[in-house]
């Protein structure tokens, strides 16, 4: 290359004034095993050696019964199985709960929902322990069931927990509610559902467990190798010392994977794996992850707004109930982040939201992404569209009058900054999808096949907030030959996410993304960081990048200015180059600068630390700043629609995120691609079906999710960066708000094509066919 | 039930296995030959992720019992790792970041690769057409159209 010294030295001083921000807002190549690997033999179950030993669940036949005996002795006797494993063989702890302590690994005495484990399998081969699943004799006797969660409510409800139904009620209160409604011209009420969403990550939960010594080394899918550990040495007995977690390369997660289920999972394989001396692998089929894993709750949520005649919004009452399933798993969580959110993007003075987490017999629900949000944005965004109608103004305006933007307050009490970026989002869907002019023209429609536009906007808290303590580590360990070993007990599944703080470290000291590779998480290595949930790799993950980095860089610059003859003032580090500005012909790579300093006993390792900001609210009225920062979002969909068969067509969708500071936007778009599809699935095709608490379609075949052609022809994302407090340089959370506003805009558009209201997800073809029947 | 001892293909080497009626070759390709790239997504026939080359074109190796290869010809993604288009359609995928978690992509790259064999330059609706049975749980299908509509006609 003709590139003279000259210039060569000008474009690194250059690079080395861009500082922190060297590699940030480019769409770098991800660095993670999965990029150098794919097609490679890299998940759990590629890696299993030919003695494996395969296990199987047994799961209850019935949603709620007394178990009056278990027999295994016939399963046992079964050609190729070498072990039947119930809760009489677990030597610790039965008990399998992330936060309530409330289901057991297996089933004794009660089982309270199909998707309850009773008994597990372990044979030479798989199929042989899929016979003997049938050989194994439960006597059950059935207690009468509740489905419904206000049903559940109710003072004679069947008890399916001592502790009552209620496994968690959250409220949010500010204003005072009786005098907004006075002060109100106009009350909405309507009341919205939603259903059973699957995450159907496209791996399945499986773990691989091998005895060795005395301790168990396990290698799994999952989104936190902590969590894993402490399930298993719980239900062992044992010190968490002597198992020890790593991850594997994981096909996707969505949230199930940081629930309950990679513990129960690993928990079997172990217990197999004792019993039998030989490696186990608990690999749950697409049948048992569909019924045993936690879905999407299905919620009731019912609103009452009060309102000028000319949009002003005045009062905001909501009530959520969401059906919990048999557990609580971290859906306690779940109702937090789904109260906070209830009322959508507004200001409006006076709320009182009351949420509710309900144990019923169904199977359970906890982690999805959007955690929540998905039920409480649908129903506050269809509401905000029934106001609209209601007083005949565009829905676009009533937003515009009433949602957040600097100044304003959120539902606690929060003062929105510069950093709410929710008015650039709106006008950028906005013009994209040049809105004004077709909600006009669109909305005097008549004929069969009618088109239609509708919009929805969100705010949503970021990581952790209320939901737990918000920390990261992260190591960066050198070696001789200058390759910095990220490690963290965070964990990539997909989203590219520990790629991009490996960007910020390299931004941070200067040394190109290339030099970084990322250690697989595993316990024995890595500090406890907190489950991989809540989008927070980027925002927590990327400051205890960025810590250790500073840590690194200093290290680098007072070893470098011994190798340069310089103080360590003048050093400075770009693109892989160490240089002192008195003389800066005169370069040392970092190459040479990690063989040096490994000759010299010099160790360059560091470790970063974050803990995010603690966030400062009332838990009886939720008033407060329940998180640091928001992701701002809105979404514009155009549909066709033909009335009569109820064919659906989105035709085209636009969305605008304020993501804060990009760190790699061919990621976040990837996110939000990704997003915004699983939304569109919840929106018009998904629902797990329970049929008296029994999973009517646990399967690909009977379970649709969308295929490439189920996806709008043209889709447009849009950044939009309004620095948030936490973040690396502003940057703000983007994995899960993009499934939150299919489900609504959706639902929007199809009311402005035909007038129709469709309170219910999902918007099937037959639900919008019926619906057209009745309304005529 | 009688176990059978049969011949294939996979990947250009002749190989042997004894298989029970109910093998799937899936496990045979993945536990008795190493090919670890066709996965499980289903087991039924579903999802798309355990397609293998048979004889020239994709099959589902979940529902395939392995005896039906016996003298065919198999291939999976190791086999066409020095195949010039598979290289092409695999450098398209990590420059559109078609890979969010991977587990789809040796089955969308080996579709991929069988409509652009058929057809070098098709068009975006093509494309989608031909990984229509192969699901994606993580990118909502748009990098991954891109990255094999970008890797047609580029021979
Ligand atoms: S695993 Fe074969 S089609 Fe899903
Ligand atoms: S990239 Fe995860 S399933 Fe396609």
């Amino acid at each position: 290359m003709a590139v003279s010294v000259e210039n060569y030295i000008t474009e690194l001083q250059k690079k080395a004034e861009r500082g922190e921000l060297l590699y940030i807002g480019q769409s770098l190549k991800r660095i993670d095993d999965l990029e150098k690997a794919l097609g490679s033999p890299i998940y759990t179950n590629d890696l299993i050696p030919r003695n494996t030993l395969y296990a199987k669940l047994v799961l209850s036949k019935h949603p709620h019964a007394w178990i009056r005996s278990i027999k295994v002795s016939g399963a046992a006797a079964h050609p190729g199985v070498r072990a039947v494993l119930t809760y009489m063989d677990v030597p610790g702890i039965n008990e399998s709960a992330a936060i309530v302590p409330d289901r057991p690994l297996f089933a004794h005495e009660k089982v309270r929902s199909t998707g309850d484990i009773v008994a597990a399998i372990v044979a030479e081969k798989e199929i042989r322990a899929m016979e003997a699943r049938d050989l194994v004799e439960v006597e059950y006797d059935p207690i009468k069931p509740v489905f419904d969660p206000i049903e559940a409510m109710g003072a004679d409800a069947p008890k399916i927990h001592e502790s009552g139904n209620v496994a968690k009620h959250m409220r949010v209160a500010k204003g005072n509610i009786d005098a907004g409604f006075n002060e109100a011209d106009v009350i909405v009420e309507n009341t919205y559902k939603t259903q059973f969403q699957d995450a159907v990550p496209m791996e399945t939960e499986t773990a691989f467990v091998v005895p060795h010594d005395d301790r168990l080394l396990i290698i799994g899918s999952m989104q936190s190798p902590h969590n894993t550990q402490a399930s298993v040495a719980k239900v062992l007995g044992w010190p968490l010392e002597r198992v020890e977690v790593i991850q594997a390369v994981t096909g996707g997660a969505f949230g199930p994977k940081s629930d309950e289920t990679p513990g129960d999972v690993a928990s079997i394989a172990a217990l197999g794996a004792l019993k039998t001396g030989k490696p186990v692998l608990m690999s749950m089929d697409r049948r048992e992850s569909m019924i045993a894993h936690t879905k999407r709750h299905p919620s009731i949520i019912k609103h009452r707004t009060g309102v000028k005649s000319d949009g002003r919004l005045t009062a905001s009452r909501v009530e959520i109930y969401l059906n919990g399933g048999a557990y609580a798993s971290l859906g306690v969580m779940v109702i937090i982040r789904a109260t906070f959110h209830a009322n959508g993007p507004y200001e409006i003075p006076n709320v009182l939201n009351d949420g509710y987490k309900v144990y019923t017999n169904d199977t359970y629900a906890g982690s999805f992404r959007g955690f929540g949000a998905p039920q409480a944005i649908f129903a506050a965004e269809s509401q905000m569209d029934e106001i609209a109608r209601k007083l005949n103004i565009d829905p676009l305006d009533l937003r515009l009058m009433n949602m957040l933007r600097p100044g304003k307050r959120t539902s606690t009490g929060q003062l929105m900054d510069d950093s709410c970026g929710l008015p650039e989002c709106v006008d950028a869907v906005v013009r994209s999808s040049d809105y004004r002019k077709k909600v006009a023209e669109y909305s005097t429609q008549s004929g069969r096949v009618r088109r239609g536009i509708g919009m929805a906007i969100l705010h949503h808290g970021n990581s952790l907030g209320p939901e737990n303590n918000d920390y990261a580590y992260v190591y960066l360990n050198v070696d001789k030959h200058g390759i910095i070993h990220l490690g963290t007990a965070l964990t990539e599944y997909g989203s590219g996410a520990v790629s991009g703080i490996a960007q910020i470290a390299a931004s941070v000291t200067g040394i190109p993304l290339e030099h970084f590779v990322i250690d697989r998480p595993d316990t024995d290595k890595h500090k406890e960081s907190g489950a991989t949930v809540a989008s927070r790799v980027t925002v927590i993950g990327g400051n205890a990048a960025k810590n250790a980095a500073i840590k690194l860089k200093e290290r680098v610059i007072s070893f470098a200015a011994s190798l340069l003859d310089s103080n360590p003032e003048k050093i400075k580090l770009a693109d892989g180059y160490a240089f002192s500005t008195d003389n800066p012909e005169k370069t040392i790579t970092w190459n040479e600068i990690a063989k040096r300093s490994f000759k010299a006993g010099v160790s360059l390792d560091v470790v970063g630390y974050y803990i995010a900001p603690k966030c400062i609210w009332d838990p009886d009225t939720g008033v407060g700043s329940p998180y640091n920062q928001y992701t701002f979002g809105a979404a514009v969909a155009e549909v066709e629609v033909d009335v009569e068969t109820g064919e659906l067509k989105i035709l085209n969708f636009h969305v605008a995120y304020d993501v804060g500071k990009v760190i790699n936007p061919a990621q976040a778009i990837g996110q939000i691609y990704g997003g915004s599809v699983q939304g569109i699935g919840y929106a018009v095709m998904e629902e797990l079906i329970h049929v008296d608490g029994r999973v009517a379609n646990p399967n690909l075949k009977d379970y649709y999710i969308p295929t490439s052609m189920d996806i709008p022809d043209k889709f447009i994302p849009i950044l939009i960066e309004k620095p948030g407090s936490m973040g690396f340089h502003g940057a703000k959370v983007i994995a899960e708000p993009p499934i939150v506003l299919p489900g609504p805009a959706i639902r929007n558009a199809i009311l402005n094509a035909t007038g129709m209201e469709i309170n219910g997800l999902p918007i099937t073809s037959e639900k919008i066919s019926m619906n057209y029947a009745q309304h005529e | 039930m009688s176990n059978m001892l049969i011949k294939m293909k996979v990947n250009g080497t002749e190989r042997e296995v004894l298989v029970e009626p109910e093998d799937r070759l899936l496990d045979v390709l993945r536990d008795d030959f190493g090919f670890k790239s066709p996965k499980e997504g289903c087991g039924t026939g579903d999802c798309g992720l355990c397609t293998v080359l048979m004889d020239g074109k994709p099959v589902l190796s979940c529902v395939t019992p392995a005896f039906q290869a016996r003298d065919r010809e198999i291939v999976t993604l190791e086999g066409l790792n020095d195949d010039p288009l598979m290289k092409n359609i695999e450098a398209s995928f990590r420059d559109h970041h078609a890979a969010q978690c991977g587990f789809c992509t040796p089955a969308m790259e080996i579709m991929g690769y069988d409509l652009l064999k058929a057809k070098s330059k098709p068009t975006k609706e093509e494309v989608k057409e031909a990984i229509s049975g192969t699901l994606c749980r993580c990118t909502g299908y748009y990098d991954i159209v891109d990255a094999i509509y970008d890797a047609g006609g580029s021979e």
